[in-house]
């Protein structure tokens, strides 16, 4: 039996009633050949990653002037270097210095802190000095080069634009559109959260060896969350995900959970929640979330789980999901066509007692274990996919935010 | 168990735990579950849940930054407890999710923290 023809009845409205809100999507598979072929990969460096905004950071990383934070971007061949200046702005530049090409700071991993002392940055190789501006302040030995016009040498900056705390870059020498612009629906609907006040991070990393998409669509649907989570999360095998929204690229969908007769939260996780749920900060504040969203102000809403074009997820559970948690975000970030650095989120309000400290660790435990088993399925789907077997793939009506990617995905990659 | 007493005395029942719990990041007690069997955990959480409300009670008398050396190592059995609660009440004494992911390929960017 071919896909569409399966034996379910009704029409395709009746059956896929978020997906037909959206006609311009279709219903048909998706091909299989973005996720595997190098050629294509080596388009969307540029066709995708050096064109739109990219979120590399939040500003609660840098908070001090000089504070500055180096993140590799392979995809792009470049780490941007991102740095508070003095007045509080947050300024981006490649890290490379103009003289002959030496990594500024010298970098450990796919990111690394440090504080530009007295605002400056040196380079470590011949000792050109730069401010955090990216003018080039002082180069030792400057009579001893021909013509030197230090106006040409600073840094070479990125457009950089933060967006509810949110720093962004562009790799394009000239974004064709502002950061809000890009943002659009998406940035209005999840703007107004008093994010910046989840100051406690707890973020995992892993190389995955699977192309940056097949991570991206797994985490883009809750159809897995009841074959793929019954071991770490019995509570959530029924759940209702909807109100699906299109923003242009981007997308967005509301996750709640219903209960389940006779099931109770196990010993350890009912004493943990009680300590961040009897606390005011960390207990569930459903009010703070934006107005736009769960608009039946229903108190099962898990979180509003987006897809932010191309390559992150911000799940806004403000404290009414898993316990204390206020936000987790998840970046994919493309290593090779068969190769993925992803990196997971999770953020608290910072805890003020030790009961607190302790029962965010037993929450950020339980989440990072759920996302051991969502990852446990994209290598074996990248290496089956790889085999050519298959040459489309099919999508569900809750899969929508997969097909919405796709779609615009498949725009960029066609623009000159 | 060490030759002096590492936790306060009311806590001395759970003495036993602490060479092998009352590790101070998350990175060394990921390494600990991780090598441990199925009555390892067994043990500790029966020893630990009943007493959780007590230890966190003591340990909340303390301001969170400013943790005396006489209550860390109680603290570090603590989140030791929370983060390995989840190999005997969901996972069956397993020291891995099951069907899941090389754990020892996620990193924790917090791992080698030890606040």
């Amino acid at each position: 039996m071919k896909p569409g023809s399966a034996r379910a009845t009704g029409t395709i409205a009746a059956r896929m009633p978020w997906t037909s809100r959206y006609p311009e999507l279709g219903t048909g598979p998706l091909p299989v050949e973005p996720i595997i072929s190098p050629a294509l990969f080596e388009q969307e460096r540029t066709k995708i990653f050096k064109r739109v905004w990219l979120n590399v950071g939040r500003v609660e990383e840098i908070a001090n002037p000089g504070d500055y934070k180096v993140k590799r971007l392979d995809v792009a061949r470049t780490s941007a270097i991102l740095v508070r200046r003095p007045g509080g702005e947050i300024c981006a530049f490649h890290n490379i210095c103009p003289h002959r090409g030496n990594k500024v700071i010298p970098e450990s991993g796919n990111e690394t802190f440090g504080r530009a002392r007295a605002n400056l940055l040196t380079c470590r190789f011949h000792g050109w000095v730069f401010e955090t501006a990216g003018a080039v302040r002082s180069i030792p030995r400057e009579e001893a080069f021909a013509d030197l016009h230090k106006a040409c040498f600073g840094l070479r900056p990125i457009a950089c634009e933060v967006w509810e705390g949110f720093i962004f870059v562009n790799l394009a020498a000239e974004p064709e559109q502002s950061l809000t612009d890009y943002l659009g629906g998406f940035g209005e609907h999840f703007s107004g959260y008093p994010y910046g006040e989840s100051t406690a991070r707890y973020k995992y990393s892993a190389v995955l060896n699977c192309n940056w998409k097949v991570s991206l669509h797994a985490f883009s649907e809750g159809y897995h969350v009841s074959t793929i989570h019954s071991g770490t999360s019995p509570n959530l095998m029924r759940f209702e995900h909807k109100d699906f929204r299109l923003f242009g690229p981007h997308s967005t969908s509301a996750f709640f959970v219903l209960p389940i007769a006779g099931l109770e939260p196990s010993p350890a996780s009912a004493l943990f929640r009680e300590v961040l749920h009897r606390s005011e900060r960390h207990r569930p504040r459903l009010h703070e979330i934006p107005p736009t969203m769960n608009h039946e102000r229903r108190t099962d809403f898990l979180f509003e789980f987006p897809v932010i074009f191309p390559n992150m997820l911000l799940h806004l559970s403000a404290g009414n999901g898993y316990p204390g948690m206020t936000y987790f975000t998840h970046h994919f970030w493309p290593l090779s066509v068969g190769q993925t650095l992803w990196e997971g989120t999770n953020y608290f309000r910072p805890p003020e007692s030790a009961s607190e400290r302790i029962a965010i660790a037993h929450t950020t435990a339980y989440h990072r274990n759920g996302w051991l088993e969502d990852t446990s399925t994209m290598e074996d789907t990248h290496a089956a996919l790889s085999s050519g077997v298959l040459e489309e793939i099919v999508l569900m009506d809750e899969e929508i935010m997969i097909r919405n990617t796709h779609h615009h995905w498949d725009r960029y990659m066609r623009a000159a | 168990m060490p030759a002096v007493a590492a936790l306060p005395v009311q806590f001395a029942a759970l003495e036993p735990f602490v060479t092998a719990w009352a590790l101070p990041s998350e990175n060394a007690r990921s390494a600990k579950r991780w090598a441990s069997h199925a009555e390892d955990f067994r043990r500790f959480y029966d020893a630990m849940l009943p007493r959780m409300p007590e230890v966190l009670a003591y340990l909340d008398e303390f301001p969170l930054h400013g943790l005396p050396a006489e209550a860390r190592p109680l603290y570090h059995l603590a989140l030791a407890f929370a983060e390995s609660a989840a190999h005997v009440e969901l996972y069956g004494g397993a020291n891995k999710v099951p069907n899941s992911f090389d754990q020892a390929r996620f990193m924790a960017a917090h791992g080698e923290r030890t606040d």
